[in-house]
């Protein structure tokens, strides 16, 4: 088990020099995307590596002078890393997502770097619209024939749908440790889980999803663990993997995760693509469902609220509390955090906000403020129990 | 005593200068103080009333009869008169953050301060008078219509949650001209073509979520009609700023900043038309005459990013103050209407579309620069004055991109921090500081080439 998870964990770690390695290894093409709603399927089917560029904790220097200090972590640290050449090998970055540092972002790194093949596509972001189906079908439409274009090569509708159910059995698997986690079953930390995801996002999947059926099966053979401590629900970080470090520190403080809307977690497993009909169609579907499977900030949708998931997830998981980490600067979490706040206040949940930084995080201060939310939460239930 | 010293008292001790503002824009002054007026009586009057974000989609309200509230123009009117504290402490005390937009955080404070009122009882809700005492009437529609910016999406989505989803809302996706096709030009190609028609399959459906708000069929020849006078006073407003080409330019950047009301929000009627007339002439008389919008024009900037609403006049004079005329910006001269000959009157939609599309922020960086750099070029611009308003991301995103660009052709930029509607963000000596720079440093270039 310990060896899967270091496997999963190198990569995760250095997602770049893994990409790196493999294109060499393989000599197949390879492409970047940000977060969070491109169908990576889609690079699969064309016999790509699909990477979805991820923050790393390397202090941000060059990037200083092409972007501004009040940007989120996650945009900060790609342009960053861009300036450094460490994007030079992908053979394009794609995306769909309407976020405005993110666009911001991806000029930055086309201006710098004008050889390069950075294709953008807006995928709807009104999710309620009539014509809301129809308009990401077109997208999707047009993102595979850019790629297409991109790898010189035809995506077909059987390579597409073997690479769906490829990878809706890698979701299905990590799904199968949430579960676990939930019946308090799994002997993995959060740390642990978001090496699990993490590497999803990066590694070949024939190899991770190899790896991931040992690591089901074997959590599924190991005794319960001895788990003690307030349980609590993990929400918020959208874009970004929250520091490992304080993934420990939430879980060395008494309390235990029990679920959590991550996008470096549940949010990016949740929803599979059918396997059936169009390809597109298929993809399309998922990229409305998985929204209302898990609401997120950036969509909008009249009936998908991110406050009444998380009331009833925090109910369903038995969580006792809601920590929620809000990357400073991130736009839509910062819009919907009051929304959040009151639905909890209405549901009698309890709360902790812990705003994350790139640089600097205050883990001493969080330490403490963790440690009281737990100890408040302890002394509430006890005074409960007593009438 | 260092140089640095000395300048930098020079540039702050020059006796004031005052800005020589056309006189013609108090001619919009009486515009811009009838619309609110007409606009805080818009419940007596019996009119629905709808807020929305994003670009200037104004004339599907007019041509339906309904009042609208722009809430950034909203926002701004009250940075504008200093009033917007209150608003921003409202939505501060719900938890909305400082780091957000201030736009946002003025507009849906000063909702929250409204549903207070009724809440608290100091408003009789039945009573249309009541409603409007707090001034802004409440919305019965909400139409999101945001180019570029997804910030201003999801501070529409919590405006509808805020009236507990009871008010409909109503998105139009105005998507990013990425240009990474191989036929891609500014405002040219597949892709303009394609979004310039899921643009305006929008804004007709738009037109029937009006109809269906207000149980009236929607007038398509009264559009045509108020477009008429839009397209007329944008076309207006283009040939007097083509004037400023003169030296010395005959208005600056903050004559236009205080007519962007006009051409955003403003009704479309024959009195706008003749209002961009009178500049028009007042512009041209100026060229004539020789007269500067600053008596000695010195240098000429360009400001990019989004104004400053609570600094109009202070930078108009600090600019005007040091011999430098501010001639044009992004916000001023690249934002409303700018392809007034895309727009058919026989049908404005499709032409309304690509000129909602020709936000400059939603063309990418290449394109929008290749603009920029273009203007500065026909205006004669020798340096950039780069505001970084801190909670506009849409403004700020290429601005380091833009101050590149400028440099290599040839001109000086200087940045400094402000924001939108948030005062607490300008720091007053940093651009001192930075300006003073930056005249140094064009000084000495022109001392090196005479």
């Amino acid at each position: 088990m310990r060896s899967v998870i270091e496997s999963f964990s190198a990569v995760a770690g250095d997602s770049v020099g893994y990409a790196r390695r493999w294109k060499e290894e393989t000599g197949r093409p390879v492409i970047g995307s940000f977060p969070m709603n491109f169908p990576v399927e889609l690079v699969h089917a064309a016999g790509a590596l699909p990477v979805i560029i991820q923050e790393v904790d390397e202090p941000i220097t060059d990037g200083e002078a092409a972007v501004f200090s009040f940007y989120c972590g996650y945009n900060r640290s790609v342009v960053d890393q861009a300036l450094k050449g460490r994007f030079k090998f992908f053979d394009g970055i794609m995306f769909a997502d309407h976020c405005v540092q993110l666009l911001g972002t991806a000029d930055v790194l086309r201006w710098h770097d004008p050889g390069s093949r950075i294709l953008f596509n807006q995928l709807v972001a009104s999710m309620d619209a009539t014509w809301a189906v129809d308009e990401a079908r077109n997208s999707l439409g047009q993102l595979k024939r850019e790629l297409e274009d991109l790898l010189g090569t035809i995506i077909t509708d059987a390579a597409l749908h073997e690479s769906i159910a490829l990878f809706n059995h890698n979701r299905q698997l990590i799904r199968r440790l949430y579960t676990l986690r939930e019946e308090g079953r799994l002997t993995l930390s959060a740390r642990d889980l978001q090496h699990v995801v993490k590497s999803s996002m990066v590694m070949d999947r024939e190899d991770h999803t190899r790896l991931l059926a040992e690591l089901v099966a074997a959590c599924e053979a190991a005794p319960a663990p001895d788990l003690r401590g307030m349980p609590v629900y993990l929400s918020g970080h959208l874009c970004q993997a929250p520091q490992l470090t304080l993934l420990d520190l939430v879980e060395s403080t008494g309390a235990v995760v029990v679920g959590d809307d991550l996008y470096h977690g549940f949010r990016y497993i949740s929803t599979d693509v059918p396997e059936t009909g169009d390809p597109l169609d298929a993809l399309a579907f998922w990229y409305f469902e998985r929204n209302r499977k898990v609401p997120c900030p950036t969509r909008a949708d009249g009936d998908a609220d991110w406050d009444d998931f998380l009331v009833r997830e925090v109910t369903r998981t038995g969580a006792e509390g809601l920590i929620v980490l809000v990357a400073k600067f991130c736009e839509p979490h910062m819009y919907y955090f009051p929304e959040i706040v009151e639905a909890c206040e209405r549901a009698g949940i309890a709360l902790l906000k812990l705003e994350t930084e790139h640089d600097g995080m205050p883990l001493e201060a969080f330490k403490t403020r963790i440690e009281t939310f737990v100890e408040v939460s302890r002394r509430r239930k006890h005074a409960a129990a007593l009438g | 005593m260092p140089e640095h010293t000395s300048m930098s008292a020079k540039v702050r001790e020059l006796p004031p200068r005052r800005a020589n503002r056309l006189s013609s824009t108090r001619l919009g002054s009486a515009i811009v103080n009838d619309y609110w007026a007409d606009l805080f009586s818009a419940k007596e009057q019996g009119k629905k009333v709808v807020w929305y974000n994003g670009t200037y989609i104004p004339p599907f309200f007019h041509a339906h009869d309904v009042a609208w509230v722009h809430g950034e123009a909203w926002s701004a009117y009250l940075a504008a008169r200093h009033v917007e504290g209150d608003a921003q402490m409202a939505g501060e005390s719900r938890g909305y953050d400082r780091e957000l937009c201030s736009y946002a955080r003025t507009h849906i404070g000063q909702a929250l301060l409204d549903m207070k009122d009724l809440k608290d009882g100091k408003l009789d809700p039945q009573s249309p008078k009541a409603i409007a005492i707090s001034q802004l009437p409440l919305p019965d529609m909400i139409i999101n219509a945001y180019p570029y910016c997804s910030s201003g999406q999801q501070w529409d989505e919590m405006i509808y949650r805020l009236f507990d989803k009871r008010v409909p809302i109503f998105h139009v996706n105005i998507p990013l001209l990425w240009g990474g096709r191989k036929d891609a030009a500014y405002l040219a190609g597949s892709e303009m073509d394609e979004r310039k028609t899921y643009v305006a399959h929008q804004l007709r459906e738009m037109a029937k979520f009006l109809s269906e708000n207000t149980g009236r069929p929607y007038e398509w020849d009264r559009l045509s009609e108020v477009m008429g006078y839009i397209k007329k006073s944008a076309e207006l407003r283009l040939e007097a700023m083509d004037m400023c080409t003169a030296t010395p330019s005959p208005a600056s950047f903050f004559d236009w900043i205080v007519t962007i009301a006009h051409v955003n929000f403003m009704p479309g009627t024959q009195r706008l038309v003749d209002f961009f007339e009178a500049m028009k002439a007042e512009i041209a008389a100026r060229v004539v005459a020789g007269e500067g919008a600053v008596p000695d024009e010195k240098y000429r900037f360009f400001f990019d990013g989004m104004m400053n609403w609570n600094k109009i006049g202070w930078l108009a004079e600090k600019f005007a103050a040091n011999n430098a005329c501010v001639v044009a910006g992004r916000y001023t001269h690249m934002s409303f209407w700018q392809e007034p000959q895309a727009i058919d009157l026989a049908d404005p939609v499709p032409g309304m579309a690509h000129n909602y599309l020709a936000c400059p922020n939603n063309s990418g960086a290449p394109y929008m620069i290749g603009e920029i750099d273009r203007l500065c070029d026909k205006f004669k611009i020798d340096g950039m004055v780069m505001h970084v308003s801190r909670t506009c991301r849409g403004m700020t995103n290429s601005q380091h991109l833009i101050a590149e660009s400028a440099r290599k052709h040839g001109r000086t930029a200087l940045f400094f921090e402000g924001d939108v509607a948030d005062e607490s963000f300008y720091k007053d000596e940093l651009l001192n500081t930075r300006l003073e720079a930056m005249i140094e440093s064009l000084d000495s270039r022109r001392s090196v080439m005479a």
